[in-house]
């Protein structure tokens, strides 16, 4: 069952089609890797589908909705998260804001609030804090609830941000080289978590990722792309041991051996 | 001792000033030079209202407070579509055209000459007419703008709006519909600056253009700045520097015709090393972006 | 009367060109928003009210001197002030805001020194020219023959020399000009004493003209920065076209509406392009996404 749909997606940049004509569709509950070499539009793609750019054609449909030239917080509300390559913690607010600031059932948008039920407010703030506390323990942050984003270190960054997307509840999750800049006992963490949520939470999950031993490990399904066009698609054993492939990818195959496997 | 009194209803209404301009620039992120226009707005709608149509103090704030929001909605929504210096010049740009009109439109503001006679306060009858009870009034007025400020604050929204400062991206990608909530934060800080203007008015009894200029926003923006953005204490002890340093001025006998320069160029070293040091300012948390 | 009127905005325009050609190239290749170019503004103008008035010297070695210590002056508030904190990765903002602390303490310590009112550096009636049925004071005339002089000598400079190129190239790629082996310091040191020199050049004239007090240096730059928005950031002599089309339309005003309104059309014309034109007259649309 697919729920997120691209139909001859196109992006052009000063005349360059960073994504040319793009046609694929994402798996409910399915773990999706889309691989290709730098610049083949892979990131472009994701700015796409969360709305942070506008397709120049075609159409994006999720669930059913057509949601191309929605604007991204519409679009993120509709139950599409996102990790991005470069993290983007909240640098001056404490692991437990960052997280809280993620729910999406919270009268954030209400500044009134502040002015009516104090009892109310505080309530939901305790409940709130107690979720969060959970998802922090989840990625293996707990102790640092009040640290200052900025003093962790890239990897307890990166689980600081994977953090915010559970606590967001995201429905589809677009995790943009979850494990890239991570050493190999977190990469390990990352893999069991991005399994654990899609067996348990039936989550929707897209991976952007250079290291091809993650998509071995995780992916249900491969999509490779170059120069804006998606080249081929299939079950990770088959597109990572074809020819072709390999030969556009040479020299940026990662072959780091996970722990465990 | 009215000196002290004095001091203490300046210390009121910079405080909401301050703090209002705060949630522009330490929990938003915005750094608007527009803040003076609001003051001036508020003062002269209630001034208005007051002198040449009879209301009472209570009733014009109300307007007052409505008018303020919505002139901050006019002035955020072309401006939050620019971004970085484009937006600080726009805020820059709205702030000169509206002491324009507040100094131009003479039929209306009388202009230069400015309007006098506002009468103070009546509540239950009583007129809040010597400077004791004025103080009294103004501390309580500010007090409960400084509380609801607080509120805001420490509220989730308040959280959200520091989300949105550090990196508004990321908060999109949360969900957060990132121009309504800087709408917002627009909104409340004309609103609670407009109350600022209104017992201004009603202290000095007279009002023209001159309070309400781009240097008063820049003395503003002094004591955040200062003090500190983007936490509750910060402007706090901002304002008091800024408002009771004149006085230790004054204690080191400056005389009052260069007191106004030597304090502007010190608050301008002051900044000035606090930049290059201590961005976060004297007690403020923000250090900005 | 309208040629008069225009003519007259023609020559104030031409100063609004000048700062805003200044102005633009400073902003265009080191990206900062120069508000202490105000403060170098009003020292100009003062320096040589003071060389003229207090010391006797004659115009032409006054106007000299104080070009050069105001070039200087440029240079040294990039070197100790805006480096130091672009070093330490100071943002943007830190960066205006003590811009605007420099230009706040330069106009406070002018006030100090010189007080409050408005300084006349030419007394007695200037000479004029009469060309049609338009009359223009010598001065009028040298602001225009100024900008003509300096524009197109800026335009042949940026495109023709070497260095013009390497100044051109410092907005886009400064890292691939230091790769190159330029020596981006000196670079800015150049672009800073440019900048610097036109708005000595603007303020002095000016001074000539209508006189002086501590404000102008706050109103030249926002008309200079408005002037660059208005010709299109990132061009460098767009700015000279905004200058003068402002110049010009605040000149205009005055025979339609009352002479108060002046300033007004800087920030209605900023309004304007900020909302519908933001890229500027001669500038290109930007992407949105490009922030």
């Amino acid at each position: 069952m697919s729920i997120l749909e691209l139909r001859q997606v196109s992006k052009l940049f000063d005349g360059i089609k960073a994504v040319d004509g793009v046609s694929l569709s994402f798996e409910r509950g399915k773990i999706t890797g889309l691989i290709g070499p730098n610049g083949a539009g892979k990131t472009t793609l994701f700015h796409l589908i969360t709305g942070f750019l506008r397709p120049d054609a075609g159409a994006i449909y999720y669930k059913g909705k057509r949601i191309d030239g929605w604007p991204s917080w519409r679009i993120a509300s509709e139950g599409i998260g996102r990790l991005f390559q470069d993290v983007r913690v909240f640098k001056q607010l404490t692991v437990l804001e960052n997280v809280l600031v993620a729910f999406q059932n919270q009268p954030d948008d209400k500044p009134w609030i502040a002015f009516l039920s104090l009892r109310w407010l505080r309530n939901l703030e305790r409940e709130n804090i107690e979720k969060a506390k959970y998802w922090i323990q989840f990625v293996g942050l707990e102790g640092m609830e009040n640290v200052c984003a900025e003093e962790l270190s890239y990897g307890q960054q990166k689980l600081l941000a994977i953090a915010r997307l559970l606590a967001a509840d995201a429905e589809t999750l677009l995790l943009d080289e979850p494990t890239a800049g991570v050493n190999i006992k977190m990469i390990r963490v990352i893999l069991d978590m991005i399994e654990k949520l899609v067996k348990e939470e039936k989550k929707t999950i897209v991976i952007i990722e250079h290291n091809m031993q993650v998509i071995r490990d995780v992916a249900d399904w491969v999509y490779f792309m170059n120069e804006g066009k998606i080249i081929s698609c299939g079950p990770p054993e088959e597109i990572l041991e074809n020819k072709e492939i390999r030969r556009i990818y040479m020299g940026i195959q990662n072959f780091t051996p996970i722990v465990g496997r | 001792m009215s000196y002290i009194l004095h001091l203490l209803i300046l210390l009121s209404i910079y405080s909401v000033l301050s703090l209002s301009l705060n949630l522009l620039v330490g929990y938003t992120g915005l750094f608007s030079l527009a803040h003076a226009a609001f003051y001036g707005i508020g003062a002269y709608i209630t001034t208005l209202l007051m002198v040449k149509a009879g209301w009472g103090f209570f009733p014009a704030l109300v307007v007052a407070i409505l008018g303020a929001i919505l002139l901050s909605l006019i002035v955020a929504i072309p401006s939050l579509r620019l971004r970085g210096d484009y937006f600080v010049l726009a805020t820059l740009g709205f702030q000169t055209i509206i002491f324009y009109i507040l100094y131009n439109w003479v039929g209306l503001t009388n202009g230069p000459y400015g309007i006098p006679g506002i009468p103070r306060p009546k509540f239950l009858g009583f007129e809040i007419n010597s400077i004791f009870a004025y103080s009294v009034f103004s501390i309580f007025l500010s007090g409960i703008c400084l509380l609801l400020l607080w509120r805001i604050c420490m509220s989730p929204f308040g959280r959200t709006l520091k989300a949105i400062r550090d990196d508004e991206i990321a908060a999109s990608a949360l969900g957060k519909n990132i121009y309504r909530f800087k709408a917002l934060a627009f909104a409340l800080s004309g609103a609670f600056a407009s109350v600022s203007g209104a017992l201004f008015a009603s202290y000095m009894r007279y009002i023209d253009p001159t309070s309400f200029t781009l240097m008063e926003t820049v003395f503003i923006l002094s004591a955040v700045l200062i003090g500190g953005a983007g936490n509750i204490k910060g402007p706090i002890i901002g304002t008091m520097f800024v408002i009771l340093l004149p006085e230790v001025l004054r204690f080191l006998q400056i005389p009052d015709t260069i007191a106004p320069n030597v304090r502007q160029i010190l608050y301008g070293l002051l900044i000035l090393i606090l930049m290059r040091l201590r961005p976060q300012g004297l007690g403020g948390e923000y250090k900005l972006q | 009367m309208v040629a008069q009127l225009f003519a007259n905005g023609l020559a104030t325009g031409s100063l609004y060109a000048l700062s805003a050609l200044g102005f633009g190239l400073i902003y265009n290749t080191t990206r900062v928003f120069h508000i202490a170019y105000g403060a170098v503004y009003t020292i100009a103008a003062y320096l040589l009210f003071a060389l003229l008035s207090r010391y006797g010297i004659p115009l032409g070695i006054a106007f000299l001197i104080a070009l050069i210590l105001t070039i200087l002056l440029g240079i040294l508030i990039d070197i100790y002030i805006y480096q130091p904190l672009l070093c330490q990765g100071s943002s943007f903002l830190i960066v205006m805001i003590s811009s605007l602390s420099i230009y706040i303490i330069t106009v406070n310590i002018i006030v100090l020194i010189f007080g409050n009112e408005i300084k006349v550096l030419r007394s007695g009636i200037a000479k004029t020219f009469t060309l049609g049925q338009v009359i223009l004071s010598d001065i009028q005339i040298l602001q225009i023959a100024a900008l003509a002089f300096i524009f197109f000598t800026l335009v042949f400079f940026l495109k023709w020399t070497n260095l013009g190129k390497i100044i051109r190239a410092m907005r886009d790629n400064p890292d691939l000009l230091s790769l190159m082996g330029i020596d981006l310091q000196k670079i800015r040191w150049l672009v800073f004493g440019l900048g610097s020199l036109l708005a000595g050049l603007a303020a002095m004239l000016q001074a000539l003209d209508v006189g002086i007090d501590p404000h102008i240096g706050m109103s030249a730059v926002l008309t200079a920065a408005v002037a660059v928005i208005i010709g299109g950031v990132g061009i460098f002599e767009a700015p000279a076209f905004g200058g003068l089309l402002l110049g010009v339309l605040q000149s205009m005003v005055i025979w339609k509406a009352s002479g108060r309104w002046q300033e007004a059309i800087t920030f209605a014309l900023l309004i304007f392009f900020l909302l519908f034109k933001p890229e500027g007259i001669f500038g290109q649309r930007r992407r949105l996404e490009e922030k």
